[in-house]
């Protein structure tokens, strides 16, 4: 399309980043997906204006992991669906988590993610398995799909078993610079556990997964990282002892990033106690002193970066008994409305923006011949979630029921819009 | 409370008394999840209603009609022997219509889920399930989908409130209360729902408990719990005056807790020898099925002071007061 020209009327930006124009009110004329004029009043012939209610404005949030499920899991989300609802909930970017069948260990798998974002509105940051088959034996072509335009390598939801194979991944991947991910979980020591080890796992008769599990894996990645040099992320740090870890290993100069589940930011373990598989995540939901850990380490930049780790679940795969239900909660829908309910407006933005870093890019800016990278929110809208608002294909939300504050109208990404303009009502 | 107790009695007892008795309280839940979701009134009620059966089920003619318009489904996705027919003898002397389902015959092998299963056996109308199932939290997810009353008989290692119950009430039977007796849980905690119940129900009524056991079959935060863990077997005993021995689950171990049933039996093994050094009058419980010479030696088992049997007959008129009070409830 030519010249189309779009007018945002009255908006509020937020650009913790930008002082110039940081929590000014502003019209912005965009056209052909970029800003051509930022004032406080602008009168221009145009084919949309957009007024919304206490309308504000930041850079594209950037969503750090979420799946979605096609190829072979359409039945939880397809694709194009899950780029639609992220870029509803404001998400301009997002690390897609390789919960595939079969997993993307090749440059073709990553060409098919690729595909599927040019065509879609939020820019999808696919992630290549580390292994072949996701089988923690054979590396996959890492740096072929890193050309393709793989950002990581993870063998999702699977722990690295073999310490050689993470140090020759470390190692391999440096000429290139990958980044190799590796789930903070040791197996043998999870056993069949499905929950903390804790209290709450003591009163319910379900196995516990210790803590001991997170660090004792921890402590291993890093040691190697020490000895291999590499990038390490960590992704979904559940535990206070586990970010102690990462903490000194920053100190001493390693290059190790990590991440924590917007889950693990708002729930413990103790809403297990009516055995709701919604609560069913990994790593498991801990205490609230971990939570209250994971906040401060995350305010403080200790933990890099928050992931919704949006996991669509089918009904037949949460509507069981509780050992036999799938892992994880949708999320992406809740990310603002909750985030705010730990940090300020301006925390809530700057951590949502962080993402940035991981693919080495700089924050967009909100700036007169910038491309267009928006994200349009009202953070004063207060709503409780229920299940028949949420707009994702598969309903298995840990949030629903639970007080949002702040909402997502959408988002535009160059001359691709998603909007929607009426809240939820309360 | 004795006046009322006198009427229940009366009208459990008669054989006249065709319509269900109306009982002066009732139980705050329509399910017997677990001993978690229980007052300690409840627990006093179902003590009490189960006073009158026992007396009930010495008769004669050991059946009363009560709940000859209550259909029960015994489900059990798991084995069980002594469970399953202390269950359905009380349901029959109850005079309630009962069926029968056990995972073996079942279609759970052809792929059918919990829900689907439960409700294709609901669609013949009927108003209670008992289920014992190898998952913790099953008959929660069930409560929360199916419309009908369940008994818990036994969660993975969750609970197994009627154990419990049988237990405590044993207990109140030989000490005339609950409430400050110390009791000591011995054996496998870490996979037992047995212990798990009993923990709850002796806390609930007042009673002291510790268990006894290798750390490697403790729970790691059972103190959270407020109990106690001690792995000097001889210790325990010197404190409790009642000991509750498990038997360890071997099939519920997926992997190795101690390196065999003999060095097991050396240390936490109760022997006619060690009960004699101890030199005072200990109750000895089992929930069974008992390893004779491994957690408990024949001579403990069959001797005086081991109250197993009681246990067996009072887990039928504790079964019988908890199926009869929820009935009840379904009444209304």
């Amino acid at each position: 399309m030519d010249n189309v020209r779009i007018l945002i009327k009255g908006a509020i930006l937020v650009t913790p980043q930008q002082k110039k124009y940081h929590l000014k009110k502003r019209d912005l004329l965009l056209v052909n997906g970029q800003i051509k004029k930022i004032a406080s009043k602008l009168d221009e012939k145009v084919d949309r204006e957009i007024r919304l209610s206490n309308l504000h404005l930041s850079a594209g949030w950037f969503e750090l992991g979420a799946g979605f499920g096609e190829p072979g899991h359409e039945d939880r989300e397809t694709l194009s669906a899950g780029q639609h609802l992220a870029a509803l909930s404001g998400f301009t970017q997002l690390v897609l988590l390789p919960d595939t069948a079969p997993v993307p260990d090749n440059r073709s798998a990553i060409r098919f993610f690729n595909d599927a974002s040019k065509a879609g509105l939020t820019k999808i940051h696919p992630l290549g398995s580390l292994t072949v088959n996701r089988e923690g034996k054979e590396l996959a072509e890492l740096y072929d799909m890193q050309q393709a335009g793989a950002v990581g390598f993870f063998d999702s939801g699977r722990s690295i078993e073999s310490p050689s194979l993470l140090k020759i991944a470390l190692q391999y991947s440096q000429s290139f610079g990958g980044t190799v991910f590796s789930l903070p979980i040791d197996s043998d020591l999870k056993g069949k556990g499905v929950v903390n080890e804790g209290k709450v796992s003591t009163q319910l008769g379900l196995k516990g997964i210790p803590v001991l599990a997170e660090t004792t894996r921890i402590a291993r990645d890093l040691h190697i990282l020490a000895y291999s040099g590499g990038r390490l992320h960590i992704p979904g740090v559940s535990s206070a002892e586990g970010v102690k870890l990462i903490e000194q290993a920053k100190k001493q100069g390693l290059e190790v990033s990590c991440s924590t589940s917007l889950h693990h930011l708002i729930e413990t373990d103790k809403s297990l106690e009516e055995f709701d598989t919604q609560f069913k995540v990994l790593p498991p939901l801990r205490t609230e002193k971990d939570r209250k850990a994971l906040l401060k380490a995350l305010a403080k930049g200790t933990i890099d970066y928050v992931q919704s780790d949006h996991s669509p679940r089918t009904p037949e795969e949460k509507q069981v008994e509780f050992d036999l239900a799938a892992y994880g909660t949708i999320a992406l829908e809740s990310v603002f409305g909750q985030l705010q309910r730990e940090y300020d407006l301006e925390e809530t933005i700057e951590i949502l923006t962080r993402g940035y870093q991981f693919v080495s890019q700089e924050t967009p800016k909100i700036e007169e011949g910038e491309p267009v990278n928006l994200s349009l929110f009202n953070p004063e809208t207060n709503y409780t979630l229920q299940a028949d608002q949420i707009e994702s294909k598969s309903k298995n939300s840990l949030y629903v029921g639970k007080e949002h504050k702040g909402w997502s109208y959408g988002s535009i990404l160059g001359d691709q819009m998603v909007l929607r303009e009426t809240p939820p009502k309360n | 409370m004795e006046r009322k107790g006198r009427k229940r009695r009366r009208l459990c007892g008669g054989i006249a008394d065709v319509d269900i008795v109306k009982v002066m309280s009732e139980l705050s839940t329509r399910h017997l999840l677990g001993i978690k979701d229980l007052t300690a009134q409840d627990i006093h009620l179902i003590f009490d209603t189960a006073d009158n059966f026992k007396e009930v089920i010495n008769r004669p003619i050991k059946k009363v009609p009560s709940l000859r318009d209550i259909t029960i489904a015994n489900i059990f996705f798991e084995n069980s022997t002594r469970t399953k027919l202390s269950f359905e003898l009380a349901q029959k002397r109850l005079s309630a219509d009962v069926i029968n389902f056990s995972a073996s015959q079942s279609s759970v092998k052809k792929g059918e889920t919990l829900l689907d299963t439960v409700n294709n056996i609901l669609s013949m109308k009927v108003d209670m399930v008992v289920m014992r199932h190898p998952n913790p939290g099953a008959p929660h997810f069930l409560s929360k989908h199916v419309d009908v009353s369940i008994v818990n008989a036994g969660d993975g290692a969750h609970e197994h409130p009627t154990q419990a119950l049988l237990d405590t009430y044993s207990i109140r039977e030989k000490f005339g209360k609950v409430e400050g007796r110390k009791v000591v849980i011995v054996g496998d905690i870490l996979h037992s729902r047995v212990a798990l119940s009993n923990i709850f129900a002796l806390q609930r009524l007042g009673a002291e408990v510790k268990v006894c056991g290798p750390l490697s079959l403790m729970p790691k935060h059972l103190g959270d719990l407020g109990v106690e863990v001690e792995t000097d077997l001889r210790k325990a005993l010197d404190w409790c005056e009642v000991a509750n021995m498990l038997r360890v689950q071997n099939e519920r171990l997926d992997r190795s807790y101690f390196p065999s049933t003999r060095e097991y039996a050396q240390q936490f093994g109760l022997t006619g020898e060690l009960l004699r050094e101890m030199d005072k009058e200990l109750v000895i419980m089992h929930p069974g099925p008992i390893n004779r010479g491994v957690e408990i030696s024949s001579e403990v088992a069959d001797s005086d002071q081991s109250i197993i049997l009681d246990q067996v007959e009072n887990g039928v008129a504790v079964r019988m007061a908890v199926i009869y009070l929820l009935a009840s409830k379904i009444k209304k």
